[in-house]
């Protein structure tokens, strides 16, 4: 294989590297963190852990629970995300194709909500909740995930719908099939570049949302990741202990990490599809 | 009877996500509105009502046009620096490998540095922002300094400085949000037919003809799309904020968001009204920003 | 005056068992019950109840029903809960066979009981702490804090024969109140101060400087072996700076200085006192510290306090259990007291700062209100107030609480110099609690005085004007103090 040695190859790869390694560093950094001592963490940045402490992360294991609000959170998650996708792409299609009143005013109404913060609502969405029943519940979670989910998703994907084409619909029609038929065997297959993208929108959404967990879930055995990691990181705070702190963040990094490197084709070609349409 | 059916279709398609929608977000956010016309502070069981006291005296508060600076800031900077390296990185990844027999190609290990540069995120907002308060930390324990005080310099307070702690900061939501648009452009850009550079190179184009004349404008409506994502992201930089800067907002307030201060008026000086009406004027100014940005820069079939 | 603050004070830290330290000849810290009073009867012990009414059980006085769950909410903070967890509930399921606790530990206060308090599904007990505690007195204005002068008023848990009120510090009595009513338990006794590393002193063989300018002079000192004189967190904890200006104002103007600012009285961020004491503290950091420390919070800072980069540090004597863990063999923990700034001081060197804090509270509208105020009974028990101390590391406002513990040397310090202090005790500064947006402002822009951003006049004038606003804001509820 022939080297391009040219001075623009090299300059190319100098501002990738340099960019590549501001990303690893922090990470590497953050690693080894979590097997530093305190006096390790607060001393010379530079300097590698001493030993290497496996109790941080015992710590972290027990103090966070980190494993079981894992669980807790890919079961929200997946199921947040499954209701987003299927509600969501339901009500853009509609909303993007056919024409009727009210239709204008509904798709408004969807889209402003990406405008609001959402922590404004919270104590009245608390009294929602517990109304419904559905306080103190993973299942509560989901269906409150799926609602705040809703704006972008509908934005998105009505602007996809619009681009398909009318003539495909259109040659279902004709063959007798129904409008939910036509939906699901024909223009969700053609949307599937925009389902793609938008699911893995989602899916990260989700997977960061803090503020709705905090306010609709307060039994410990139903945190989610992110109230984990908020909570060990104020017991460092008062217990000054940064390494479990550190060791607690890898166990939430380092899964994440895992599963994104093995879906990274799928996840950028996916991305791609979608927002270049 | 087809008129029929098609509205029992579209009534069976609307009816749950409507409900969801309606029920969980637009009733809470009602009900926040009629809270920004009273001087409720969270504990009342019956709030007062005080008309439109609330914004009134939000025109007059500093700390809210302070806010409004910041989110401006944000706003020109960060998509601005995010589209242009990005831009630059999924150029470089895609085209930079110069041309080799009829094509351009992209550089070695480009798959590599796209898998890289997206990683961020995948992290948590809390997760980036507790790792960065590290890697900022003003003394020779922080990332940098520590190198800087290696080096011989003085140790600067990347978050404490404040003529510093915004840059810091948008460097931060930079540093997260590139890879994301790397990833996007660089799909852009492989959709752009080859036979485009072919021809553009054998009519002795450059690398810069190249990216200025035939990626960029083929690239406009990915553009559009990013900018306004970034800047509905530069609206709620709330978590980042919270975790990252000095004491949520500082130093001197030079990071305070909206956001921010609605979440501390409301919850740490039982303001809840006062806090309410700061919500609804951050929600007319994102509305306004989305309808401006897609107004100017419409796409062919997105309408708002 | 019907308010002998100071004196009174006094008596109650006698009281609690602080004084025992300097009076017990080297036999074990604090072995001496400093109340006197011979040995408390066992709670356990059944005499025959001197039952003033049909109804009325001394060791019951609440007519607590067993079948009624109890459900209490903990802040794990510093102190964590299995004081709570481990200690005081099985003490009052042991008091009470057959009751249940359901038990919450949270850090998250505000934002999980907001919400209940309006839908009136609240806990019985309330440890209102931390970054999220509530607004007390709001809650207090819709009926939600029930009085507690019931309790103050029972019979002790350990001794019926007095009451409840005469096992604990008065000036936490005081403390507990919301405009002249009994509202909270404020558990906790600290005090706030300077410490250092009585190891580091020794070994240098520095004597702790008594005066601003014997201070600066150990700073140049410390200056030559690279330690800086003094630090302060400009993160999560900026306010411990806050407390040192107020407290080293106290000393210089005596307590009218603090009192006048909770009372919002006009221009009292503007005495001679607090010019004084800003004056020197800022000269003290720009000149002895290091702008770097802005930017760490508490836990950091104080690290680096363990590593001895600086020598000084203020906050309360809750300091050492926060930092047992990091804690080497070559640093032990002593308070100072802040030096004096002028000659004319109202207070002497030596004066020291001892507050009330840890706030609790019974619901009033809960399931279950009279075992909310049975609990915080238990809670104030020798019992549980000992517990409390072994498990925590700091001390209660129960009299004697400390009896029989072998307190760190830093507390056992802290100990020592209140009892020299005598009559000379600082006071708490209490608009921290009533009005915090005042006390976030005069924080945060403290920190841009010590950034070097703004003179000591233009701070003064600005906290100042935000004080002017608050006093003229008639949504927000006026308190005041006349002690």
């Amino acid at each position: 294989m022939r080297r391009n040695r040219s001075p623009f190859g090299a300059l190319s790869h100098l501002a990738l590297i340099v960019w590549a390694l501001l990303i690893i560093l922090p990470l590497l950094w953050t690693f080894l963190a979590a097997f530093k001592n305190n006096t390790e963490i607060f001393g010379d940045a530079l300097q590698l852990p001493g030993e290497i402490r496996w109790d941080n992360w015992v710590r972290a294991w027990e103090k966070a629970q980190v494993g079981r609000y894992m669980v807790n959170t890919v079961i929200v998650v997946f199921f947040g995300t499954l209701g987003t996708m299927l509600f969501g792409s339901m009500a853009a299609y509609v909303l993007a194709r056919y024409k009727f009143i009210g239709s204008k005013l509904i798709y408004l109404l969807f889209v402003s909500g990406m405008a609001f913060p959402v922590f404004l609502a919270i104590t009245p969405l608390f009294f929602v909740v517990k109304q419904v029943g559905l306080h103190d519940s993973l299942f509560g979670l989901i269906v409150v995930y799926i609602a705040y989910s809703m704006p972008f998703t509908v934005f998105f994907l009505a602007a996809f719908f619009r681009t398909l084409p009318e003539a495909i619909a259109e040659a279902a029609k004709i063959d007798g099939a129904s409008h939910t038929r036509t939906f699901f065997q024909v223009m969700l297959p053609m949307a599937k570049p925009g389902l793609v993208s938008i699911t893995i929108f989602n899916v990260l959404g989700q997977w960061n949302q803090y503020l709705l967990p905090l306010a609709l879930i307060t039994d410990r055995d139903k945190y989610v990741i992110t109230q984990g990691i908020a909570d060990i990181s104020t017991i460092a705070g008062y217990e000054a202990d940064w390494p479990a702190l550190f060791a607690a963040m890898n166990l939430a990094i380092l899964p994440v990490l895992i599963v994104y490197i093995i879906f990274q084709r799928q996840i950028q070609s996916g991305l791609g599809a979608g927002a270049v349409k | 009877m087809e008129r029929l059916r098609k509205y029992g279709f579209v009534i069976g398609f609307l009816i749950v996500p409507v409900t969801l929608y309606v029920v969980f977000v637009i009733s809470p956010y009602i009900q926040a509105f009629q809270l920004s016309l009273t001087s409720w502070n969270g504990y009342q069981a019956v709030p007062n009502f005080v008309g439109l006291e609330n914004f009134t005296r939000l025109f007059k508060d500093e700390v809210f046009w302070n806010a409004l600076r910041t989110h401006g800031i944000v706003l020109l900077v960060m998509p601005l620096v995010v589209l242009a390296l990005a831009l630059v990185f999924s150029f470089l990844l895609n085209l930079g490998g110069g041309s080799r027999g009829a094509g351009m190609r992209g550089v070695t290990g480009s798959t590599f540095y796209k898998v890289v540069f997206f990683a961020p995120q995948v992290l948590a907002v809390a997760i980036v922002g507790v790792l960065w308060k590290a890697i900022y930390r003003p003394d020779e324990a922080g990332v940098i300094n520590g190198v800087v005080m290696k080096l011989g310099g003085e140790p600067i307070g990347w978050m404490s400085d404040p003529d510093l702690a915004l840059w810091s900061l948008i460097a931060v939501m930079c540093w997260q949000a590139v890879g994301f648009y790397v990833v996007l452009f660089s799909a852009g850009m492989s959709a752009i037919p080859k036979d485009y550079f072919e021809a553009a190179a054998l009519d002795g184009a450059g690398r810069f003809t190249l990216f200025f004349r035939i990626t960029l404008p083929l690239l406009r409506d990915t553009l559009q799309v990013g900018w306004v994502y970034l800047g509905i992201a530069a609206f709620d930089c709330f978590a980042l904020v919270n975790v990252l800067t000095l004491d949520a907002g500082g130093p001197d307030g030079v990071t305070t968001v909206l956001p921010v201060e609605i979440f501390k008026t409301a919850f740490t000086y039982s303001k809840v009204g006062y806090a309410s009406a700061m919500g609804v004027a951050l929600f007319f100014l994102t509305i306004t920003f989305a309808v401006l940005t897609l107004r100017v820069t419409r796409r062919e079939k997105i309408e708002l | 005056m019907s308010h002998p603050g100071e004196i009174t004070r006094r008596d109650l830290l006698r009281r609690i068992g602080l004084t025992a330290v300097v009076v017990g000849p080297g036999a074990g810290l604090l072995s001496a019950c400093a109340t006197g009073g011979g040995t408390a009867a066992s709670p356990s012990a059944s005499a025959p109840a001197p039952a003033t009414s049909a109804a009325f059980d001394p060791k019951n006085p609440f007519a607590v029903d067993a079948k009624k769950g109890l459900e209490v909410v903990i802040f794990t903070g510093g102190f964590k809960d299995d004081y709570a967890t481990g200690l005081h509930q099985p003490m009052y399921t042991k008091a009470h066979a057959g009751a249940t606790i359901k038990h919450t530990g949270t850090q998250n206060v505000g934002t999980m009981l907001r919400p209940r308090f309006l839908s009136g599904e609240v806990p019985d007990v309330v440890n209102n702490s931390g970054p999220e505690a509530m607004d007390v007195a709001a809650l207090a204005a819709e009926g939600h804090v029930a009085e507690l002068t019931a309790l103050w008023d029972a019979p002790s848990f350990d001794d019926p024969s007095k009451k409840v009120r005469d096992t604990v510090t008065p000036a936490a009595l005081e403390e507990g109140k919301l405009n002249g009513k009994d509202m909270t338990l404020n558990y906790v006794v600290s005090q706030r101060a300077l410490w250092y590393n009585a190891k580091l002193f020794q070994e240098k063989g520095w004597t702790l400087p008594t005066t601003m300018e014997e201070f600066k002079a150990l700073g140049d000192k410390a200056k030559a072996e690279g330690i800086h004189l003094f630090a302060y967190p400009g993160q999560k904890g900026p306010y411990y700076m806050l407390w040192n200006m107020l407290y080293t104002a106290a000393k210089i103007g005596g307590n009218k200085a603090i009192i006048d600012i909770d009372n919002l009285v006009d221009n009292a961020w503007k005495s001679d006192a607090m010019k004084a004491s800003v004056t020197a503290w800022h000269e003290i950091f720009t000149k002895y510290s290091d702008k770097s420390y802005l930017g760490l919070d508490h836990t950091q800072t104080q690290v680096k306090h363990l590593q001895n980069k600086f020598l000084f540090y203020p906050t309360g004597s809750w300091l050492e259990g926060e930092m047992a863990k990091d804690k080497p063999e070559t640093f032990e923990y002593a308070i100072a007291p802040f030096p004096s700034v002028t000659t004319a001081d109202a207070m002497p060197y030596g004066a020291i700062q001892v507050g009330s804090g840890e706030v609790f509270f019974a619901t009033a509208k809960g399931q279950n209100p009279q075992g909310a105020l049975e609990y915080l009974r238990i809670m104030l028990s020798k019992e549980g107030a000992k517990g409390f101390v072994e498990k925590t590391g700091s001390l209660t406002i129960v009299n004697g609480s400390a009896d029989g513990v072998e307190l760190p040397p830093g507390l056992a310090s802290a100990a020592k110099a209140t009892d020299a202090a005598g009559p000379n005790v600082i006071t708490s500064a209490r608009f921290e609690g009533w009005y915090k947006e005042l006390f976030d402002y005069a924080w945060a822009q403290q920190n841009i005085l010590m950034g070097g951003r703004m003179t000591v006049e233009e701070y003064l004038d600005k906290v100042q004007k935000k004080a002017d606003d608050v006093k003229a804001d008639s949504s927000i509820a006026k308190q005041t103090r006349d002690a």
